[in-house]
This record gives structure tokens, C-alpha cells and sequence, in this order.
């Protein structure tokens, strides 16, 4: 797939383009802003990753103007060294389908790109079987095996649970999650969600030494992440 | 001129004036007319009875209307004289001109009925009454002489007496023309005789003395000393007809042992004159010596105080008032001049009383003049200074930072009034202007005087240690604002900065080298409170550059020592934990770069990142409020331990959590606690053995109506010195000597607690028994808020 990818440091450039070829991509570089926004005009990406810092036109300004100048604009994610909650919310709030702290492993940036192409390309696909690591979904039955045993859900902690599962390494905003499973979040308040993926992430016991881990994105929401 | 000297000159003169008045007055008599209307008016209210052994012979209209008119002839008072010795009087005068002859049979006929028939006298005399004639002066007298003398023609002269029956009747009129006083004695010049009075004479006659009003004129100068008479009322005094005396129809009782005195009480006759008891018409000339018969038998003639006693007794209250002039307060002073004024009149009734006559009104002129004068002079003073002192503030340009008001007024009275009126406002709105701008100061101030006492202290000063410090003493103060360790240097600057307060600076070189010692030297202090203050204090001088107190300026530093510290704490960063590393990484790239070098390096580069990290974390900590959310403490601390896992993995280390409830939901900052829990993870991992396992329980605990949430977090290491436990979560306290437990960032558990406290949270250090350090976490629970 083509990936369009802007940083102003040549080592970052490097670094992602070493964990994107190995991944079989094709990747064109950006050294700033501005570049990217020209490249984005006269070529289609199917990802586009770039950074926060850059030189003539930062990151934001970028996405914004992708937001108004490109029709059916590629997903894109963001990549900082801004850790502070509320400079994720504002780049996911501006249209970012999702971030990259840096520095960040190796293997969880290759998880996290893999994640957001299969979303953009598979969406809507459906089994009714599905495996992940230890933990079987049973999606006509609603149930879930976990080191072959049944795990026992109510019918909205199954849903959440494959909702989870289905958009893995993908950060999901509250909204979302409660939209989908609820239908409505009229009546519901932030700790009914909070409860409920506590209570999942125990009971299935979500955690590293089972290869995955549920991630809180403060002030946004959720993402559960695989670990190899 | 100085406005008191300019006073006291004006004093003088004003003094040299009333006694003047008095002098002047006095000599020249010029206030008689009010001096003589007030004795008129006493003597009425106090006139002495008739004396009943004096009978006055009236030649009377009725006389008149029977004998025909006058001069009638001497046969015809021959006869009267005859009658009257009949009844045996005590003493006979006439008050009858006999200076001239007449027909001489009946002069003959007189001089017998006077003196009895010269040849029986001899046999007559020792019963005879005493006969007294008058004489009188012809004013010019012959050959240049002041006087001519009459005595009465040879024929009525008394034969054996050789002149001493003979007495002057002169009058002496006051310049109003009424007779109130009289001579008792007459010299016309050093050597012409003295004359006494014909009534003196009667009086000498029967005392064989002088009376002593005349002995008191005799010590005079040409015996001139006239005394008031003491006038009984008008007509009071026994009168009968001369046709009664003619016609013989007297009453023997009535003539018997009494003075009788022949004389002419006609209108017609012209002998009637004004007298103070005439109450406007006259009193006759034999009624008036009649009176003074009677007030030599008394001895009640009233003697005049001479010039220099009245002068004494009329200075003496003006000078009192004078003095008083002085010192007085103005009400007084008019007080004063009110009882003088009453006790000059009473003072001379009270002469009356006892025979003098003391004329007040010159003392009374004298006091009306210098009362307005003093009172006119001293408010022209004080109106003259009041303007002068106007025009200099006026002048002055610093009188007011505010600005003057100018008023306008056409007359001086009315520009005097809105001079002061406009220095008053100044004076005011100055005054206001200090105390708002001292109060309103931005920084703490105080004042003393040189009795250590505070005598002001402004808003801020009050609201900041909430109370006043004025009425309160130096110590007092100090003690309130300046915490104990810092006290003493505190007073150390203090006393360093006091000043000898005798010593009084007039070198302006010296002010200025002195403005410069104060202000660069300070006291540093903290407060009770924790706050950072520098307190200079500066001396207060007044215009003449005495010391008078001073001023205690306090400067909040608190913000600029906190900025003074982080740079401190910066620098400590940057010299050296920052340094270290690096120089690490860079002596191992020197070296052989195999697996175990790459791995210190990364290790080394995290360490710089991880303290970075806190550092920048610590910092927009300070400087961005607190915003919380409610979340789940469970799943944060669990995330943590997520992504910690592969850390403690790597080494065999567990990290159980267990989580007693259900979940519990605080307020709190998701980014700021992670990392908390994080340092406090990533420590503990640290810290422990291989294959350990480290606990974190979190649980509710009950305080009361507050729940708490309490995470503890227990390692299986060798624990926490003692000498760091007190020092644990302070900045950079890193315990060096220590290999094993020293590679720990120093910011780490200070931006923990940091944290923790940020969240009303608490958190403590402590060793377990078996080894291995706790630590433990207190942060409130977040109440469900149902909408």
C-alpha cells in the first residue's frame, strides 16, 4: 500500500520507513508540511502518518486543511512526543484516526499501522467464529472461551468485548463504543462504560502475559492492544 | 517682625495708652461730668439726717411780702437778733453782708443787738450767744491784689473777739455749675491770712479745736483742699420764718441751745444755687453752709483721693487686665473686664462709704478703651499672620501632589475666608492622599516611632497576618511576622540599622549616603506562614531632620525565591544529573560496542528521558491548575502495571494487584497519576531482587464521612535507608553513596508526591519488617453525582 510519510528528522524518517517496508508498503517521505500538502494533492496514499512538529506547516495545520482540500481523505495517524492528554484529544478531536507516542517500540508501531489499514480495508467483514490468541469469540452464541473455558457475559459485555476485539489496536472514542453498544448514550455516564470495561478486562483477564492489554486514552477512549 | 514681638509692641503701647488715659483724665478732670453724675446719684441714696441743733432764719417771701423789699433795715435785724437771744440759742450768725454802714442809729441798734451795749458788756457777756459774721472777697482787688478781704464795717465787728467770729462763705462751683464741695479754708495767696469757714468758726467756738477737716487743709498749700458736702435733703433742716422771729411768735423750744443761721432763702434774693440734693431747682446759700455746719459736728465732709490715689487705685486693675491681656484666653479676658469694670464702680461707692471720693471714670475710660483696642489689635495680628502663613502655602508647590482649588472672592475678608478655606481642603485632601497611598500600598508596610511602638500599618499588612499590629511594640511585631529560626537576623539587621536619635544630619551628602546604606542593606525572612519576605526599614525625619520613627517596607519575594529554587533545581539538573549519563554513553560508544554496552546506553538514555520527562512534568505541573476527571483508580493502576509488565517480566518480577472492591472512582488527573504510579512502579521494579513479586492493593478506607482510597506498594528489596526516609520525596535527594539504591532519577518521588498532594491525596515511606520498602497512598474518593 502506498503511505505517505512527513517528519523533519531524517533518523524518524529511517526508523518508520524501515518498520513500513519490512511490512511490504511502499512509502514516499515528506520533510515538512508544506511538501506533504503539495504531495497529497497530486498523488493518493492509502495511510498517511506525519508528525506534529514540522517546519512550515505542523502537523494540526495539516490535518485541518486536509479536513476542507481532500475528498475521501486516507486515514491518518499522528505521531508525537506530546504525552499530555489533552494534546492527544486535540489531534484525535481534529480528524486523526489515531496517534503514535514517540518513542514508541518497534512492534507496537507495526501493530498499530497493521490495525489501521485492515480497518480501512476490511471493514464490514464478519465471522462468526473468530480466534485471537488465547481467547475465542463465539459471535451467534455470544460467548467467550478463554484457555478453552467458558468466561460468563452479560449480553452487553460480549458485544463490548467484540467490539474490542474487532477494532484492536485501534483507539476508539467513548462516544463510539457507547453509540454502538447502547445505541444511545442518553443515559449513561462515564463510569457505566469505565465499569464495564473494567469489569471485562477482569473477567477475561486482559492482560500483557495473556498478550493483550486494554488501553485507556484519557479524555477520548479506549484501544486494546495486542503484545506479541 | 516676628508675630509675637509684633504683639508685645503693640501690648506696650496699648498699656502706655490706658495709663495715659487714666493720668490725663484724671488731671483734667475730663471724665467729671460721668463722675459727677454717679456721685450725685450715690450721695442721693445715702444722705445724712438734718442736724436738729441747727435753725435755719429764712428771710423769705413771706418776709419779703411783709417787711417790704430788701435791703431792709438794720433796726429791723436788731430786732430779729433781740427776739432770738430772748429764747436763748446756742450761737447766732448771720449770713448777711454788714460791710458797709448804714443809717447810723440803727447800725448802733445792731451792733448792740449783736454785741449788747459796750458799757453793761462786762455784765451780759457769760451768757450771751456767740454772734458769727461773714466776710467776703472782691475779685479783683485794688492795687493789682488778687482779692480785696471785706470784713464788715468796724461797728459789727466783735469788740473782744479781735475777728475770730468771722468766717468766709465762699462757694466753689464744679464746671457743671453745681456746688458740691467746698474750701474750709481760704488764703488768697502765701501771705495773705487764712480764712476759715464761717461754720468753722461756729465749730471752733464751741470745741475749742479745729475740726479736723480744717487741720487737714491747713497741711496744704494755701490750705486748699475741698471736701464734697455731705448734703441732707432739701429743706430737711429746721426752718422758720424771719417774720416769725420779727413778729416774736417763735416757739422758745425751737431757738433754745441751737445754732440759728440768718439768711436770705427768697428766690428773689439771689442767694440759691444748684446743689447735688436741689434735684434741679436751687438750694439756698445759708442751707448749704447749714450743711456744712452739720457735717463738721459729724465729721463726715467727703475728702476727694488726690491725683495720685486715684491714679494708683485706677492703674492698679488696668494693669492686672493689662498683664492678663497676655495670658488670658479671650472669653476670660472679657470676663475679666466685665469685673473690673463692676468692682471700680462698687470700689468707689465703697470710698463714699467711708468718707472718700474715689472719680472712676477715667480707670472706667481707660478700660473701655483698651479692651477694643487689644481685641481689634490682636485679631488684625492674628488676620495679618493667618495670611502671611495662607500666601506661604500657597507658594509652596509641594504642598499638594493633587493640586490646588482655586476660589475667587472680590473683597479681602472673602479671600482670606477662601484662602483658608482652600489650604483647609488641601491640608485634607493631602492628608487623605498619604493615608490612602500608604494604606493602599501594594506590599506590607509598617511604621514605628523612636519608641518602638507601631503607630500605622497598611491594609495589605493587616489582611495578611489578620490583625493590627498598631498600639503593639516592635517585638511584638516581628515576633507575628518573622518565623523563629529567622528572628534573629532579623534583629541582628534591626539593630544594625538604628540610629543614634540625638543625631540630627544636615549634610545633604550624608542623607544621600545614608538613603544609599538603607536601601542596599535587607533583612531576608520567612513567614509563620511559609511566605519569603526582604524588610528594609528606613528612619522618618521630620522637617527639621530629627528622627521621628521608621518605616518597615516588607517585599513579598515568595514567587521569586520559588523562581530562585527552580533555577537552583535546574542547574542541579543540567551540572549534574543530566551530565552524568551522557558522559556515560559516551565513554561506552569509546569502548567496544557489544550487547551489554547497547544496553547501558539505552539504560543511560532513559534515565536522561525519564528525568527530562519529570523535570518538564514537575514544571507544567506548577503552573497549571488542577483538572481532574473522574475516573477508575483501578484501571489506571492497572494500565500501569500493563505496561510495566514487560520491564518486570523480563526480570521474573510479578506484580500482583488485588483490588478488594469493586472499583472506586476518584477526581483525578489522568496523565499526572499514571506517571506517579509509574515512577512508583518502575522504583519498586528497580529495587527488587529477580523473581521477586511486588503487591499493590488498593482498597476504601472510612475516615469518618470521607472514604479514602489507599494503594499501597510493597517490593521484596532491601528497603529504604533510614537517614533518606525523612528526605524521601524532597527534589534531587538521591542517595549516592548507596550503589544499590542510588540509580534512581531525583525528581521521581518528589514529582509523585507532587502529585499525590495535588489530588488532597497523602502519601508515606516506610520499611516492612522482613525488608523491602512500602509505600503507601491516601487520595478521596469522588462522590457519585447522579443527574
Amino acid at each position: 500500500m502506498r503511505i505517505a510519510l512527513a517528519d523533519d528528522h531524517q533518523d524518524v524518517l529511517d526508523f518508520m520507513t524501515s518498520i513500513l517496508e519490512e511490512l511490504e508498503h511502499i512509502v514516499v517521505t515528506f520533510p515538512d508540511g508544506e511538501r506533504l500538502s503539495q504531495g497529497l494533492m497530486r498523488d493518493t496514499f492509502d495511510l498517511v502518518i506525519l508528525d506534529w512538529n514540522m517546519p512550515k506547516k505542523d502537523g494540526l495545520a495539516v490535518l485541518n486543511w486536509m479536513q476542507e482540500a481532500i475528498k475521501e481523505a486516507p486515514p491518518v495517524i499522528m505521531m508525537t512526543s506530546r504525552t499530555a492528554k489533552n494534546d492527544i484529544t486535540a489531534a484525535l478531536n481534529a480528524g486523526a484516526d489515531d496517534y503514535i507516542t514517540k518513542p514508541e517500540d518497534r512492534n507496537v508501531i507495526a501493530a498499530r499501522i497493521s490495525a489501521m489499514l485492515r480497518r480501512s480495508t476490511t471493514s464490514g467483514s464478519f465471522e462468526t467464529k473468530a480466534v485471537y490468541g488465547k481467547y475465542t469469540l463465539d459471535r451467534i452464541d455470544h460467548k467467550v472461551m478463554y484457555d478453552s473455558k467458558e468466561v460468563t457475559l452479560t449480553a452487553k459485555e460480549f458485544e463490548l468485548i467484540d467490539l474490542l476485539f474487532r477494532n484492536r489496536d485501534r483507539t476508539m472514542s467513548r462516544d463510539y463504543i457507547m453509540e454502538t453498544i447502547w445505541r444511545t448514550n442518553a443515559a449513561l455516564t462515564t463510569r457505566t462504560l469505565d465499569m464495564h470495561i473494567s469489569r471485562v478486562r477482569s473477567k477475561l483477564n486482559l492482560k500483557p502475559e495473556n498478550g493483550f492489554r486494554i488501553f485507556t486514552v484519557f479524555g477520548y477512549g479506549y484501544r486494546l492492544e495486542t503484545l506479541n | 517682625m516676628t508675630f509675637r514681638l509684633r504683639l508685645i509692641i503693640e501690648w506696650i503701647i496699648i498699656a502706655l495708652l490706658a495709663n495715659g488715659v487714666i493720668i490725663a483724665f484724671l488731671h483734667w478732670d475730663i471724665t467729671a461730668s460721668f463722675d459727677n453724675l454717679l456721685y450725685d446719684g450715690l450721695s442721693e441714696s445715702a444722705r445724712p439726717t438734718a442736724d436738729d441743733a441747727i435753725l435755719i432764719v429764712a428771710i423769705d417771701d413771706a418776709s419779703l411780702k411783709e417787711f417790704g423789699k430788701w435791703p431792709w433795715g438794720r433796726d429791723q435785724h436788731a430786732q430779729v437778733i433781740n427776739n432770738i437771744k430772748k429764747l436763748e440759742p446756742r450761737s447766732i450768725s448771720l449770713d448777711i453782708i454788714l460791710s458797709e454802714t448804714g443809717e447810723p442809729e440803727a447800725d448802733v441798734s445792731l451792733s448792740k443787738a449783736l454785741y449788747g451795749d459796750p458799757l453793761s458788756a462786762l455784765e451780759t457777756q457769760s451768757n450771751e450767744p456767740a454772734i458769727f459774721l461773714p466776710l467776703h472777697f472782691v475779685t479783683p482787688g485794688n492795687d493789682g491784689r488778687a482779692f480785696d478781704t471785706i470784713l464788715p464795717a468796724p461797728l459789727f465787728l466783735d469788740p473782744l473777739n479781735h475777728q475770730k467770729n468771722l468766717g468766709h462763705v465762699n462757694l466753689a462751683f464744679d464746671n457743671d455749675g453745681i456746688l458740691r464741695k467746698n474750701n474750709i479754708c481760704f488764703q488768697a495767696s502765701e501771705e495773705a491770712p487764712q480764712w476759715p469757714h464761717l461754720m468753722e468758726r461756729i465749730y471752733q467756738n464751741r470745741h475749742n479745736k479745729p475740726s479736723a477737716t480744717l487741720q487737714k487743709a491747713l497741711k496744704k498749700p494755701l490750705c486748699d483742699a475741698p471736701v464734697l458736702i455731705p448734703f441732707s435733703a432739701s429743706g430737711s433742716i429746721s426752718t422758720i420764718s424771719y417774720s416769725e422771729a420779727a413778729n416774736d411768735t417763735m416757739l422758745p423750744d425751737s431757738v433754745r441751745g441751737k445754732d440759728i443761721i440768718i439768711g436770705a432763702t427768697a428766690a428773689g434774693l439771689g442767694d440759691n444755687y444748684p446743689t447735688p440734693s436741689s434735684n434741679g431747682s436751687l438750694t439756698p446759700g445759708v442751707e448749704i453752709i447749714a450743711n456744712m455746719l452739720g457735717a463738721l459736728e459729724r465729721d463726715d465732709f467727703v475728702t476727694p483721693l488726690s491725683l495720685w490715689q486715684s491714679a494708683l487705685i485706677s492703674l492698679l486693675p488696668i494693669w492686672i487686665l493689662l498683664l492678663g491681656f497676655l495670658r488670658w484666653q479671650p472669653r476670660l479676658i472679657l470676663m475679666a473686664s466685665g469685673l473690673i469694670f463692676l468692682a471700680l464702680l462698687i470700689s468707689s461707692a465703697a470710698f463714699l462709704y467711708f468718707g472718700y471720693w474715689f472719680p472712676p471714670g477715667p480707670a472706667l475710660a481707660a478700660l473701655l478703651l483698651a479692651y477694643p483696642l487689644w481685641g481689634w489689635r490682636r485679631l488684625q495680628a492674628i488676620s495679618y499672620y493667618m495670611g502671611k502663613k495662607l500666601r506661604e502655602l500657597e507658594s509652596d508647590e509641594d504642598s499638594s501632589p493633587l493640586g490646588l482649588i482655586q476660589k475667587k472672592s472680590i473683597d479681602l475678608v472673602g479671600k482670606q475666608r477662601d484662602t483658608l478655606d482652600q489650604a483647609i481642603d488641601n491640608i485634607r485632601d493631602l492628608r487623605r492622599f498619604v493615608t490612602d497611598t500608604l494604606s493602599g500600598l501594594p506590599d506590607p508596610m509598617f511604621v514605628i516611632n523612636m519608641d518602638n511602638e507601631v503607630i500605622l500599618s497598611n491594609d495589605i499588612l493587616n489582611i495578611r497576618i489578620d490583625s493590627n499590629l498598631v498600639g503593639g511594640d516592635l517585638s511584638n511585631a516581628i515576633d507575628t511576622l518573622v518565623r523563629k529560626e529567622d528572628r534573629p537576623s532579623v534583629w541582628q539587621y534591626i539593630d544594625a540599622s538604628d540610629i543614634d536619635s540625638a543625631n540630627i544630619i544636615i549634610d545633604q551628602e550624608e542623607i544621600v549616603r545614608m538613603v544609599d546604606n538603607y536601601s542596599s542593606s535587607y533583612a531576608r525572612f520567612t513567614s509563620p506562614r511559609g511566605r519569603n519576605f526582604v524588610m528594609r526599614r528606613v528612619p522618618l525625619r521630620n522637617n527639621e531632620g530629627e528622627y521621628r520613627g521608621y518605616i518597615h517596607y516588607l517585599a513579598d519575594i515568595t514567587a521569586l525565591a520559588r523562581a530562585d529554587s527552580q533555577r537552583e533545581e535546574m542547574l542541579q539538573l543540567l551540572s549534574h544529573d543530566m551530565r552524568a549519563p551522557q558522559s556515560a554513553i559516551l565513554a561506552l560508544l569509546d569502548g567496544k560496542i557489544d550487547e551489554q554496552a547497547k544496553q547501558s546506553i539505552a539504560n543511560n538514555s532513559k534515565r536522561t528521558l525519564q528525568l527530562a520527562q519529570d523535570f518538564v512534568e514537575i514544571a507544567r505541573m506548577g503552573e497549571t491548575p488542577f483538572d481532574g476527571e473522574e475516573l477508575l483508580i483501578d484501571s489506571l493502576v492497572e494500565e500501569v502495571i500493563d505496561s510495566l509488565w514487560p520491564l518486570a517480566n523480563e526480570r521474573g518480577i510479578k506484580i500482583d494487584l488485588s483490588n478488594i472492591d469493586d472499583g472506586t472512582f476518584i477526581i483525578g488527573e489522568a496523565d499526572s497519576l499514571s506517571r506517579a504510579f509509574m515512577n512508583l512502579l518502575d522504583n519498586a521494579i528497580k529495587f527488587s531482587p529477580d523473581n521477586s513479586n511486588i503487591a499493590v492493593k488498593i482498597k476504601n478506607m472510612e475516615f469518618g464521612k470521607t472514604t479514602m482510597v489507599s494503594i499501597t506498594i510493597e517490593d521484596q528489596g532491601d528497603g529504604i535507608d533510614s537517614d533518606m526516609l525523612p528526605i524521601l520525596f524532597e527534589k534531587f535527594t538521591t542517595n549516592r553513596g548507596n550503589e544499590g539504591r542510588a540509580q534512581g532519577t531525583g525528581l521521581g518521588l518528589s514529582f509523585v508526591s507532587a502529585v499525590i498532594e495535588r489530588h488532597h491525596g497523602s502519601i508515606s515511606a516506610d520499611n516492612k519488617r522482613d525488608g523491602g520498602a512500602i509505600f503507601s497512598i491516601l487520595i478521596p474518593e469522588s462522590i457519585e453525582n447522579d443527574e
